[in-house]
């Protein structure tokens, strides 16, 4: 507990030391949604639109792309900020030393995971407050509890991700292009920003992603959108309950083929 | 005089030969950057399709001329690739090489800063022509798209002006990365403001007022009008020849302003000691 | 072109700023370097060699004075002075590991105006020369530290360059390359290629068994130049004694020690070496065997020849190690 407790501490003051980074983190998710604002209002020439309804629940798309902007912040983040930390202490050279002491490197996976949870929760609390204030979004206390279970069950699912991109990285020395790999997966099959009912093939990968399930709630949740509150619950837990000890399984196999090849502390 | 000129040139090409070498040793890394562009591309064109229920918009025809969704967001987004390019790669070259530790030994050699700030841009062009070409030849065919072939050569001026243009953010950015070690933030920003001010997936026309006149500062947005204009009859709120000339003192703007906080910023390296730092 | 001087370095000042703190790095070093020398600069971690070199290789400006190389002021025509210098500067860090030795050369010969009709004669002829043309088309991130270190002198070399500015050439290499270079340096580069070489250095021995002349820099000024011969003649009426005993002894201990001009003490492995230097030693050796004789066991007790650092830490008060500097009385 200590080690993780450590690590929170280590990180949090890394970022603090970097304000401007903290500033790009809060602002960024939101403006990366605003072209999206603008294709919308040249393809269809207003707020709303009719087809988009029929995939999304909602006709009004705007508030739909903020939400995913907003949401999304917690996988990408999880998958660099997890999938990046061994390897920064390969390139750091700390990472013997990590290895020699009486903690296994899964506790600094943990440690950041948490860290990225709360500072990932922050973040959103002020996307979400600008789009209470200036987009109008409604977001009442009844809202809150559903909301916090959902970001629950997604965070949950997100370590097992991070344990999977950290293990890649261990194994495939070039790390940049495993946590790209991933970060396009996320980006292409999951409703961050159009409805994945679009096409088949979008629909068909997503159901395997934890934050698809997440984002239908908490869309549902904060505008109303009809949907199976159980049933998303159920699946969202189902995946958990399988992407943890994938993940664990993973990790804790490459680090012992990692040790073994003599290979783990290699930048 | 002539043998020196030689040898810059032949410097320039050295950078970019140098630059694809290491490249190609991290192959997945290399074929990963011809993935790149579909994987940001298609999330535009997929919500497009999803607002519209199809490829075609009578809105879109309305403003533009062109009705043909995917078409238009496809120029829009491959002359963007120059964006991240002079945002992104120019920026990281001197970063790279003060994490190898190399940046001394360059700086230690006989040629002058604009040398290698245009092996940088060569090889930047080299790269991103090639991902551009093999994106074009991808989605044209998947997609059908279909484009008239009587403006390539003015299409090709105006891809010229704004690239070496883009350049001038690149090596100003470039610069920056001498002092400033948290310069991708500078770049994050610069990136994310252009992607959103230049009209990649919509006209000028859905912008607000003071998004649009930021927007016409931007060699981007001119290389964008142009060429879709060029390619797809889109509506020109401008001339052709007023876009040249646009296009070319903002060229001459950025490019000064780029190699002139390129050179300052070197100075300033070097005054306090920490150009070859990481 | 002829010039008197190679380097000629005058009232040079290079000072950094740290946390509010202004560090002067180079203090006002005045130096001559003639055509065809093998100067060595030496002086413990932080004295300034570094920056010194630096700021005449252009990479650093100077704040006050002047510099030239090879007749070039560094400051008004930085491009012709880089045309007459190799650089051998952060060893092994400043190759790209991803590439092999050919590849690395090749690039930097571009870099350097090697003419394309010149370059592969001259990057086989270097190789050889380092003995490295077995691992020409090797990654450099699979070689060792020493072939690295060998490699970047063939890349220094690549447009044979008159003037040769070498920092810290053997730092952290084993005995066997560290000879290697050594010798490379002495009898290839300064005996039969009659380089001008300014070295850098913190090891003592090295510079006593290379360089023609040498300056001692500390805190970023220079305190002495000459050759190593008449440096160590300036202890000439001294006599060094050399005292090893097993055990471990603290500098205090020889605080009170009256009539000795320097005294160093390093604790290694076990053993403690005492190392002093008088006009007296007979009358001084007795009072030192007493303080120790309660501390540690005598192994041996030797009068030697001042050395180069016997010279450095009389001269400045400063003893030179790897890592650290310790004073002493």
């Amino acid at each position: 507990m200590r080690v993780i407790f450590e690590e929170i501490i280590k990180d949090i003051r890394i970022l603090l030391a970097y304000p401007i980074e903290i500033a790009f983190w809060i602002i960024s998710p939101l403006l990366w949604a605003v072209p999206l604002v603008f294709q919308g209002k040249a393809l269809v020439g207003s707020l709303q639109s009719t087809p988009f309804g029929s995939l999304a629940g909602t006709s009004e798309y705007i508030p739909y792309v903020l939400i995913g902007a907003i949401f999304s912040t917690y996988m990408f983040t999880a998958v660099w900020s997890m999938g990046n930390a061994l390897r920064n202490e390969m390139f750091y050279g700390t990472l013997e030393h990590i290895l020699c002491s009486p903690v296994r490197p899964l506790y600094i996976l943990i440690g950041k995971g948490l860290y990225n949870s709360m500072f990932s929760t922050m973040f959103v609390i002020v996307q979400l407050t600008i789009c209470v204030l200036f987009f109008g979004l409604d977001l009442t206390v009844t809202k809150i509890l559903p909301m916090v279970f959902f970001l629950a069950l997604l965070m949950i699912g997100l370590y097992g991700v991070g344990f999977i991109a950290a293990a890649l990285t261990l194994l495939i020395k070039e790390a940049h292009g495993i946590l790209h790999m991933f970060e396009y997966i996320l980006f292409l099959f999951t409703p961050i920003r159009y409805p994945v009912e679009v096409h088949p093939i979008t629909r068909a990968v997503s159901a395997l992603i934890p934050l698809t399930y997440a984002l239908i709630a908490l869309r549902g949740i904060l505008l109303g959108i009809k949907f199976d509150f159980l049933k998303t619950s159920l699946l969202l837990l189902g995946i958990d309950i399988v992407i943890i000890p994938l993940g664990l399984y993973i990790f804790g196999w490459v680090e012992k083929r990692t040790k073994q090849r003599g290979t783990l502390a290699h930048y | 005089m002539l043998r020196r000129i030689a040898h810059y040139f032949r410097a320039i090409n050295a950078e970019n030969i140098k630059e694809w070498r290491i490249e190609w040793k991290y192959k997945p890394d290399f074929f990963r950057q011809f993935i790149a562009p579909f994987v940001y591309l298609l999330p535009y064109i997929l919500y497009g399709i999803a607002l519209l229920g199809g490829r075609f918009s009578e809105h879109l025809q309305k403003l533009t001329g062109v009705s043909d969704m995917i078409a238009y967001i496809f120029i829009g987004y491959l002359i963007m690739g120059f964006l991240n390019t002079a945002c992104w790669a120019m920026g990281w070259s001197l970063r790279k090489e003060q994490w190898y530790g190399t940046l001394d030994t360059i700086f230690a050699a006989p040629v002058p800063r604009w040398v290698y700030v245009a092996g940088m841009a060569f090889h930047s062009t080299c790269h991103q022509g090639l991902i551009m070409v093999f994106q074009a030849v991808i989605i044209t065919i998947f997609f059908s798209i279909i484009f008239s072939t009587a403006g390539i050569l003015p299409m090709l001026l105006i891809v010229v002006l704004m690239v070496i243009g883009l350049y001038g953010l690149g090596v100003l950015i470039a610069g920056l990365t001498i002092g400033l070690k948290q310069w991708w933030v500078i770049s994050e920003a610069l990136s994310t403001l252009m992607l959103v001010v230049t009209p990649i997936a919509y006209p000028l026309a859905v912008l607000p007022v003071f998004i649009r006149k930021i927007s016409l500062l931007l060699p981007t947005t001119y290389g964008v009008m142009g060429i879709r204009h060029l390619l797809l009859g889109e509506h020109l709120e401008y001339s052709l020849g007023t876009i040249f000339l646009r296009l070319g003192i903002i060229l001459v703007v950025w490019v000064t302003f780029g190699l002139l906080t390129f050179m300052l910023m070197d100075r300033y390296g070097r005054r306090k000691g920490f150009v070859s730092l990481y | 072109m002829l010039v008197e001087h190679a380097i000629q370095i005058t009232s040079l000042v290079k000072m950094f700023k740290k946390r509010g703190d202004e560090v002067i790095a180079v203090n006002g070093v005045n130096l001559k370097i003639d055509q065809g020398e093998l100067f060595g600069l030496l002086g413990p971690n932080g004295a300034g060699k570094t920056t010194l070199i630096k700021c005449i290789s252009t990479l650093l400006i100077p704040d006050n004075g002047t510099a030239t190389v090879g007749g070039y002021d560094v400051l008004k025509k930085p491009l012709d002075v880089r045309r007459q210098i190799g650089v051998l500067t952060g060893g092994e860090r400043s190759l790209y590991w991803k590439l092999t030795p050919v590849e690395n050369l090749n690039y930097f010969a571009a870099l350097y105006g090697v003419s394309r009709k010149k370059t592969k004669n001259r990057i086989a002829y270097l190789l050889e020369l380092m003995d490295l043309t077995e691992k020409r088309n090797e990654r450099v991130e699979k070689l060792s530290s020493g072939m690295k270190q060998k490699l970047s002198i063939a890349r220094t070399l690549i447009h044979d360059p008159p003037i040769l500015l070498i920092d810290e050439p053997t730092l952290g290499l084993d005995p066997t390359f560290s000879r290697f270079i050594r010798n490379f340096i002495k009898d290839e580069l300064h005996r039969e290629r009659k380089k001008t070489i300014l070295l850098t250095t913190h090891y003592m021995d090295e510079a006593d068994m290379l360089c023609d002349r040498v300056a001692f820099m500390n805190r970023g000024a220079i305190d002495a130049v000459d050759t190593p011969r008449a440096l160590k003649q300036r202890l000439s009426t001294e006599q060094v004694v050399e005292v090893k005993c097993m055990g471990t002894l603290e500098p205090d201990l020889f605080a009170q020690v009256k009539e000795v001009a320097t005294l160093s003490l390093e604790n290694k492995d076990g053993l403690a070496y005492i190392r002093m230097s008088s006009d007296n030693p007979e009358q001084l050796l007795p009072a030192i065997l007493d303080l120790v004789q309660n501390k540690a066991k005598v192994l041996s007790v030797h009068v030697a020849a001042p050395t180069l650092e016997d010279v450095f830490v009389h001269l400045t008060g400063v003893q030179l190690k790897d890592d650290q500097v310790e004073e002493c009385g």
